[in-house]
């Protein structure tokens, strides 16, 4: 495999979740992981350690040699944060499509309806899309949608300001409006493990201000929006993301993803991912 | 390949779709609140999602996942991320010329050459999959290559779906449940044989 | 009435589903059944010993099987939405369960299931069940039990549904098809994930016709 795909940090568990060794897969091969916290341990199918790092509640590993320490998120480490693990759900698609997904916000009034969105606000406004050079990471601000139930912590309907981040190729981090602490980013992730080139098993993660709400309606309220997402990516064709124009048609409110596309292909990052426009 | 059946007009109802497939190739029907029937390939030119999953109003099929909205003709007439815009032309799913005929649904994906197989007299029933090739079924029967075969009791007409399965729509001459019955022990046969 | 609940479980949705259908208010508990398994912590299992969910709470009683708080819940309705043959569905409804439910669990939740053999009891369930509602339709009846829904209907529902997320299509089931869009159709439907909205059912603002 190129070191531009095993290069790169993958979550592959939640470290609380840890109990006895198990086996999963990584880019297509089967990998060991356990241990306990400050000393998890995961090795390939030769029995080799591979370099680990926990951080945001999970297990972060690598078949290779990263050129960039793990990512942080600043925001995640404030006081006052709730730090909510979600479990994973697997889910036959592309690792790519999944987090595409996470970054697109044009679904939500027919996929999210009368929570994130609504049939009444379906105008997506312009936004900013960078690529930032200094990182390797893509970003979009000053992106903003109308939002019937924006989040648990949300009294009705607010326009909801967003920032997305790809922190890696399969690492995607959403900062949105926070609505007890006006100013503040709630923080809302998506880890995404490639099991394979066509499944791939997905960590929800946040760290949220909101003081009230029962941690079991804050885990509920993002597996349920992930599970409604999820019937979406298993029938999306072709399985693999397409990087080169043609197959498919992004217009303006697509910028977020359109970017991601051409960041992969630069970076060289194919897995998951289809290069010749069929 | 000419026209193929791929389902009963009764099981296609007013402001629904449905998926379809011919040898591989996945399809969209769906009929538009006029009572108009279309067959589209089952992907919408924006990310890929099936149309098949999408929503009628009116004489429009929508994607499910971003609302994109498609005219009679297949042509993009509205993109909900962008109320105001006049979608460009280029944007279109892909139509194929479908029929209905007999009480069933006819789709050819050449270019027609002529109209969908007269079908003996007999009342539309229903349909059934089998997890066995189109051939086997033909054979079973008794009517190598033939895709319209009347048994006396009933009609069945043979829709290849992939290699290793198929669809039969089901046309009763007498007692519809029986026949329904007798499909079912068709199946049952081919399928065991298969095996 | 307090339902212990999990978001994405099919069978806490069929109590969720028949309580809108019927609107009776029910107060939710959510329950971090993954990753947490709490429905197994010291209070849940306390409630109900065999530690599975939904749990249905109405005043003094505790109902903990879920046909019986579907049975429950329509008590008070006189005929509507029971009939003779209701046992018998409910029975089948709990096939679905193990096979179609238990296919999806597994490739959601990375259950321990023979994957295989479940989806292929999980095809053999919903040949039965689309061969029974061609022959309801046969009859003019739309329902599994007559011409209009009951407990059988809503307790075969959601494992029906959410098939797919198990793997196994509702592709070729044209009655099931047309049964499904039924039951999504009646009056105080409400959503689970993996079920989405009927949005032909709605008008929007604006959107050309």
């Amino acid at each position: 495999m190129r070191p531009e795909i095993e290069n790169h940090w993958y979550p592959v568990a939640m470290c609380s979740g840890i109990t006895t060794p198990r086996e999963t897969l990584l880019l297509g091969k089967t990998i060991t992981l356990g241990g306990q916290p400050g000393a998890f341990w995961v090795r390939d199918a030769a029995g080799n350690n591979l370099q680990v790092v926990e951080r945001y509640g999970h297990l972060w590993t690598s078949p290779g040699q990263p050129e960039r320490p793990l990512f942080t998120i600043p925001e995640a480490e404030e006081q006052g944060r709730r730090l909510v693990d979600c479990g994973s759900i697997k889910v036959r698609c592309s690792p790519l499509r999944a987090v595409e997904n996470f970054l697109d916000i044009a679904h939500f009034p027919f996929i999210h309806t009368d929570i994130l969105g609504a049939e009444s606000h379906t105008e997506v406004e312009r936004y900013d899309v960078k690529i930032r050079e200094d990182e390797n990471e893509v970003w979009a601000t000053k992106v903003k949608f109308f939002q019937p139930q924006a989040a648990q912590s949300a009294d009705g309907g607010i326009t909801t300001d967003y920032m997305y981040r790809v922190a890696a190729p399969t690492v995607s981090v959403l900062y949105k409006t926070c609505p007890p602490r006006p100013g503040a980013w709630d923080v809302i992730t998506l880890f995404v493990q490639p099991l394979t080139e066509e499944w791939c098993e997905v960590w929800p993660w946040m760290a949220l201000y909101d003081d009230t709400t029962p941690m079991s309606d804050l885990v509920s309220f993002q597996q349920m929006i992930f599970m409604q997402d999820r019937s979406i990516l298993e029938n999306q064709i072709p399985v693999k993301l397409p990087l080169d124009p043609g197959m498919e048609t992004p217009t303006q409110a697509d910028l977020t993803s359109v970017a991601y596309r051409r960041w992969l292909k630069k970076i060289g990052y194919t897995y998951g991912a289809q290069v010749v426009a069929a | 390949m000419g026209w193929v059946a791929v389902g009963l007009g009764n099981d296609l109802r007013s402001g629904m779709a449905m998926p379809a497939r011919i040898d591989g190739v996945d399809l969209a029907l769906w009929r538009a609140v006029s009572g108009a029937v279309h067959a589209w390939g089952d992907r919408c030119p924006h990310r890929g999602m099936r149309l098949s999953q999408g929503f009628v109003r009116g004489e429009t099929l929508s994607c499910i996942y971003h609302g994109w909205q498609y005219d009679s003709d297949g042509g993009c007439s509205y993109i909900p991320a962008h109320p105001d815009l006049v979608p460009p032309k280029s944007i279109c799913a892909t139509t194929y010329d479908c029929i209905e005929s007999g009480g069933l649904i006819w789709v050819e994906l050449d270019a027609p050459t002529s109209k969908p197989p007269m079908l003996p007299d007999a009342a539309a029933l229903r349909s059934l999959q089998i997890a066995a090739p189109v051939d086997d079924v033909a054979a079973f029967l008794e009517a190598p290559d033939q895709s319209v075969i009347d048994t006396g009791d009933a009609v069945v007409v043979l829709q290849p779906t992939d290699k290793a399965s198929c669809m039969i729509h089901v046309l009763a001459r007498q007692n519809p449940k029986q026949t329904s019955r007798w499909a079912e022990t068709l199946r049952k046969q081919i399928e065991e044989k298969a095996a | 009435m307090i339902l212990y609940d999990y978001i994405l479980s099919a069978s806490c949705y069929k109590v969720r589903l028949m309580a809108a259908l019927l609107s009776r208010p029910l107060q939710l508990k959510a329950v971090n059944f993954h990753p947490l398994k709490e429905h197994k912590s010291p209070e849940m299992l306390a409630l109900n010993p065999a530690g599975t969910l939904p749990i249905l709470v109405d005043g003094p009683l505790v109902l903990t099987d879920t046909a019986q708080m579907l049975r429950h819940l329509v008590s008070s309705q006189a005929a509507d939405w029971q009939s003779d043959q209701d046992a018998q569905w409910l029975a089948f409804a709990q096939t679905l369960n193990d096979t179609l439910g238990a296919a999806r669990l597994h490739d959601i939740l990375s259950y321990d299931v023979d994957i295989e053999q479940a989806r292929k009891d999980g095809v053999k369930q919903l040949r039965t069940l689309e061969e029974h509602l061609s022959e309801q339709r046969i009859d003019g009846l739309g329902f599994l039990t007559g011409d209009r829904p009951t407990v059988a209907d809503i307790a075969c529902f959601p494992n029906t549904a959410l098939a797919p997320d198990g793997g196994i299509s509702l592709d070729p089931y044209p009655s099931i098809r047309l049964w499904l869009r039924d039951i999504r159709a009646l009056p105080g439907f409400i959503e689970m994930p993996g079920i989405h909205r009927l949005h032909e059912l709605a008008t929007p603002p604006g959107a050309s016709l």
